[in-house]
């Protein structure tokens, strides 16, 4: 028999992933209860896609933890996704990091989310400030590889060639998903009140500049019954080495290679009657001023502002209007990420969001500071798990990261070492 | 009584605290200049040693390609060097007659009770911040542009060819205004100051032999004034030249050649600083190099225009003009 | 008795009445012309006026609601959270500019004296130098000041913008100075000399007292100028969203302020934006007008 905590008591059934050795302590109030609770209740679909690697964190679990746990096989859990135990030791823990300040910098795709959690955190612990600029994914990496920053955040996690221009003793870098979103196609379409459908090769189509009105035939075809424009059509594109870009290119190629011949980077060479504006807030500032125009951003600002967008066709041949629920749904049916495979556009199910990604954040495995490091690492795993940063996840329309990664994060971030080699992600 | 013996090494009456033999005052005077002139040795060497890489890999005639795709290994500036060329002249064109009609206004025109007041008001022009430039730029003038001014002038002027593409707002008409803007204080002080000091007894020669005011200025005051309104205007252009966030925050970032006066543009200055944080490598040297070629533009135009100004004796040094 | 002849046709009366006529003929066209060309300068000068007066207008109607306690107490908070202000962009700002003129002022002024005293040919090289540098665009300045000082000493920081925005301050400073110096009348210097004083007493009582205005003045207008500088912060200090003091760490600063939320879709951040951006002018506008007036007040005290 399987003791569940009965968590299921203060929330919906599907609450009980797995037995949950987490007792409620009392550095958890009801609210953060709540969140995860209502934010696991969501990810329905993704419980029974984890089962893989669920077993797998069970024997984990069940190898580890001191409290009674049992293997998630049973009845009343879903297999796969499970925290690991001590969760909530770590983060109690991360939140007595050394005071002082860090300095990150990077993707514009995550600053909603990072904003909101540092804000929390160093509401937390006043000791610790942590200063993140959004900047873009590729200024990001480019300031990590300067060592002018401790970690840097991007969509798009450094590649061979990146991790080459690293200084020569620097060593190994640790990169870690910290959140997961979606990339909304978000327009301004005045007069036209209903959602419009737009597929890859349309995409494509607009965003090279083969498609320049709105009412071209292959929109139309799209959307039939739609009083479309015949207004030119003003793409907006991001100006700088952007890893929302990245995604978004992804899926386009993914969806017809034969389309989209720009190639799938965090730069692009846009033709020339694309609107570049630097960052995620440029892009979506400049969509929201400028009628008839049509951009990608994150999902947190096409909705935080109230922006019209896109119901984009996936794999299955659905229409899919993004949201935390259908970018869960999409990311569900990949989980096994890592930093050199880390793509998670258009996968196959019928109500998952075709552009999706997930954000990373990129540290050194050997610091070179233990207070530094110390810092680092807590806030990285404060922010990165359940009971932490994840809990404002759903609040900012993304999704929170999935017990599994979460896992994973932790694994990754206990080889964090010092100078001289001590550990610095204590519990 | 006594007579104090005065001597050049000793300090004079009963000041308690010594003052600095002549010898170290002067020493200390030249370590300080050799200090300043050392930052700027210094400053240029820095850019060079920069850029240098790029040079020694591409050769130099990529300062003239016309497409910027690092991926593709392509650092042409010409559509950035086009830019900025062309948004100066904008505000040139836009600057020069605006200002030089108010230089006279206020040099001539004015009751001269009110000339300090209007003179300040406009030379406050120059005090306001680019970045107030920018904001104000972007979100009161852009939509204007986009709704009123451009629809107007593509109906009235289209057949020129100069107007073709959509209303967008942003652009380089709009980088150009905001830039004509920004250099008319310059314009107005400069050319006030030297319109004054023609000679009066030119203008009354003029005034005694019939002519009209307007002809008296046409063909007497600013002709005597020339070299000094020359002066003002490559002054002028030289501020426009170097600006960098107005711009970079209404010009449209396109890093093309523009077709027209609507297109968005980039400039030098706005490639810069806006692909500076994310660049390495050869990306980052070909930055720098933009930036010697932008140097080299700026420091020429605005060593002609001091020599210029400097010839009239008319002196902006003090002045938040002086740059 | 003989009739009265003409007079002989004289070439000179003949041009001079042919002049007159021609000039008595078109004056009525002169006067038009006249009226015209000077209407168009009178058009020009409300033309040059009117960008002004809305620039002031528009920051002072979208800037002064952003104006209340908070704003002026508190940081800067993340979007859509309430009680949010900019207190650490003007700690930052007035921390850096603070340091940059602690240390342009003194080396400027030094050099200013230097070259006032000197003719030679490296006080020319010297001039020709801070004329130079005046003209250097800015942004140039910004790049030099992360090679320089961001990169050798690990990190962005106040210091490195303070390095930035003094080095735009320093030539301004120097050529004001030079020209404050040089016009105390040289017959003050030569009657110190001639009573003994060394150099370094003539300059500190004679010279720097008597051009004080002048210095004052110029020291006002390179401080609004720095104040106002944003590229060469952009690239040097790299902003922080807490309260920071100390200038070697990274610092915020209005003018990037202004520069990163004037672009957002948030409406609490583009009202932000206002808000400093109202500040930042008034306090340029306050230096730049406050020093004219007291240039002109103290110009008055000296006669």
């Amino acid at each position: 028999m399987a003791s569940v905590p009965s968590v299921a008591r203060t929330g919906p059934r599907r609450m009980t992933e797995g037995s949950r050795p987490h007792p409620v302590t009392n550095t958890e109030d009801r609210t953060l209860m709540r969140t995860r609770n209502a934010t696991f209740a969501r990810s329905g679909r993704r419980t029974a896609s984890l089962a893989a690697i669920g077993l797998a964190a069970a024997a984990l679990l069940s190898a580890c933890s001191s409290s009674s746990s049992s293997s998630t096989t049973t009845t009343t859990t879903a297999p796969g996704g499970t925290l690991a135990g001590n969760n909530a030791a770590y983060l109690a823990a991360d939140l007595k990091a050394p005071g002082g300040s860090l300095n990150a910098s990077g993707s514009t795709f995550v600053q909603p989310f990072f904003s909101a959690a540092f804000y929390k955190y160093t509401g937390l612990n006043q000791a610790l400030q942590v200063n993140y600029q959004g900047v873009g994914s590729g200024a990001g990496i480019t300031a990590f590889q300067s060592g002018t920053v401790a970690f840097a955040a991007s969509d798009v996690p450094m590649a061979a060639a990146d991790l080459a221009k690293m200084p020569a003793n620097s060593g190994p870098v640790v990169q870690v998903p910290d959140i997961l979103g979606g990339v909304a196609v978000a327009y301004n379409l005045p007069g036209v009140s209903t959602r419009i459908k737009l597929d890859g090769p349309t995409l494509a189509g607009i965003f090279d500049g083969t498609i320049t009105t709105w009412n071209a035939s292959q929109i139309t075809a799209l959307n039939p019954g739609v009083n479309l424009p015949s207004h030119a059509i003003t793409p907006e594109v991001r100006a700088d080495s952007s890893g929302t870009t990245y995604i978004f290119t992804d899926y386009l190629k993914s969806a017809d290679p034969t389309t989209w011949t720009l190639g799938t980077s965090k730069t692009i060479a846009w033709p020339s009657s694309a609107v570049q504006t630097p960052k995620n807030s440029g892009v979506a500032s400049s969509i929201l001023s400028t009628p008839y125009s049509i951009g990608y951003v994150e999902l947190s600002y096409a909705i935080q502002n109230k922006m019209s967008y896109a119901a984009v066709k996936n794999s299955a041949g659905t229409y899919v209007v993004p949201s935390p629920t259908t970018v869960a749904a999409d990311a569900d049916q990949k989980t096994g990420v890592s930093s050199t495979d880390f793509s998670i556009v258009n996968q196959a199910g019928t109500s998952s969001y075709p552009i999706a990604g997930y954000s990373w954040a990129i540290l050194l495995q050997k610091q070179t500071s233990a207070t530094t490091g110390a810092q680092v690492v807590k806030v990285l795993d404060w922010t990165t798990h359940s009971g932490g940063g994840q809990d404002l996840a759903s609040g900012l329309h993304y999704v929170p990261l999935p017990p599994a990664v979460q896992n994973q994060n932790r694994t990754q971030l206990l080889t964090v070492t010092g100078p001289s080699g001590q550990a610095l992600l204590t519990k | 009584m006594t007579v104090v013996e005065a001597s050049p090494s000793a300090p004079l009456g009963r000041g308690r605290r010594r003052a600095l033999p002549d010898r170290w005052y002067r020493s200390l005077l030249g370590v300080m200049a050799l200090l300043f002139g050392a930052l700027a040795v210094w400053f240029l060497v820095a850019i060079i040693i920069q850029a240098k890489p790029a040079f020694s890999t591409l050769g130099f005639s990529w300062i003239f390609g016309k497409v910027w795709n690092p991926a593709h290994n392509q650092y042409g500036l010409l559509p950035f060097i086009l830019g900025t060329i062309e948004s100066t002249a904008i505000a040139v064109v836009l600057a020069v007659p605006i200002g030089l009609g108010t230089a006279i206004s206020l040099a001539f025109l004015v009751p001269s009770r009110v000339r300090p007041f209007l003179s300040t008001t406009v030379e406050l022009l120059a005090a306001v911040p680019s970045v107030v430039y920018g904001l104000w730029g972007l979100i009161v003038l852009a939509p204007w542009f986009r709704e009123t001014v451009e629809p107007f002038l593509t109906s009235a002027f289209g057949w020129t060819g100069l107007f073709d593409g959509p209303n967008r707002g942003v652009g380089l008409l709009l980088a150009g205004v905001i830039l004509a803007i920004m250099i008319l204080p310059t314009m107005v002080a400069i050319s006030r100051d030297v319109l004054i000091v023609v000679p009066n007894e030119q203008v009354e020669g003029a005034m005694a032999l019939g002519a009209t005011r307007w002809q008296v200025l046409r063909k007497v005051v600013v002709p005597g004034a020339r070299t000094g309104i020359l002066g003002a205007f490559t002054l002028a252009t030289g501020r426009a030249l170097g600006e960098t966030v107005a711009v970079a925050m209404v010009i449209g970032n396109a890093p093309f050649i523009a077709h027209s006066l609507k297109s968005p543009a980039a400039t030098l200055p706005s490639l810069i600083v806006n692909n500076f944080g994310e660049s390495t490598g050869t990306e980052l040297s070909a930055l720098f190099g933009a930036g010697l070629v932008l140097l080299v533009i700026g420091v020429l135009v605005n060593s002609a225009a001091r020599w210029l100004v400097w010839s009239t004796g008319a002196d902006v040094t003090g002045t938040e003009l002086g740059r | 008795m003989t009739a009265v002849l003409d007079p002989p046709a004289d070439p000179v009366v003949e041009r001079r009445r042919a002049v007159q006529a021609a000039a008595a003929s078109s004056l009525g066209r002169r006067k038009v012309a006249s009226t015209v060309a000077l209407g168009i300068c009178w058009l020009f000068l409300a033309i040059a006026i009117i960008p002004l007066v809305a620039v002031i207008a528009y920051v002072i109607a979208k800037g002064l609601p952003a104006w209340n306690r908070d704003f002026f107490t508190h940081s800067t908070v993340p979007e859509g959270y309430p009680g949010g202000g900019v207190w650490n962009a003007i700690v930052g700002t007035a921390v850096i500019t603070a340091v940059a003129t602690a240390v342009a002022v003194p080396v400027g002024l030094t050099c200013g004296l230097f070259l006032a005293e000197s003719d030679g040919r490296a006080a020319a090289t010297l001039r020709f130098t801070a004329d130079v540098m005046t003209g250097i665009p800015s942004i140039i300045v910004g790049i030099f000041g992360y090679i320089a000082i961001v990169r050798n000493f690990g990190g962005y920081s106040g210091f490195a913008g303070a390095f930035a925005i003094g080095f735009i301050m320093l030539p301004v400073i120097t050529r004001a100075g030079e020209t404050a110096f040089r016009g105390v009348p040289r017959s003050l210097n030569e009657a110190a000399l001639a009573l003994g004083a060394r150099r370094s007493t003539v300059a500190r009582k004679v010279v720097v007292p008597t051009a004080l205005p002048g210095v004052i003045t110029g020291v006002l207008l390179a401080v609004a100028r720095g104040l106002g500088e944003t590229a060469p912060l952009l690239l040097t200090i790299f902003g922080n969203q807490y309260l920071q003091w100390n200038p070697a760490k990274s610092m915020e600063a209005l003018p990037i302020l202004i520069y990163n939320y004037s672009n957002q879709p948030y409406a609490d951040l583009v009202q932000v934006a206002w808000g400093a951006a109202l500040l930042l002018m008034t306090v340029v506008l306050v230096l730049s007008i406050g020093s004219r007036v007291l240039a002109a007040y103290l110009r008055k005290e000296r006669r």
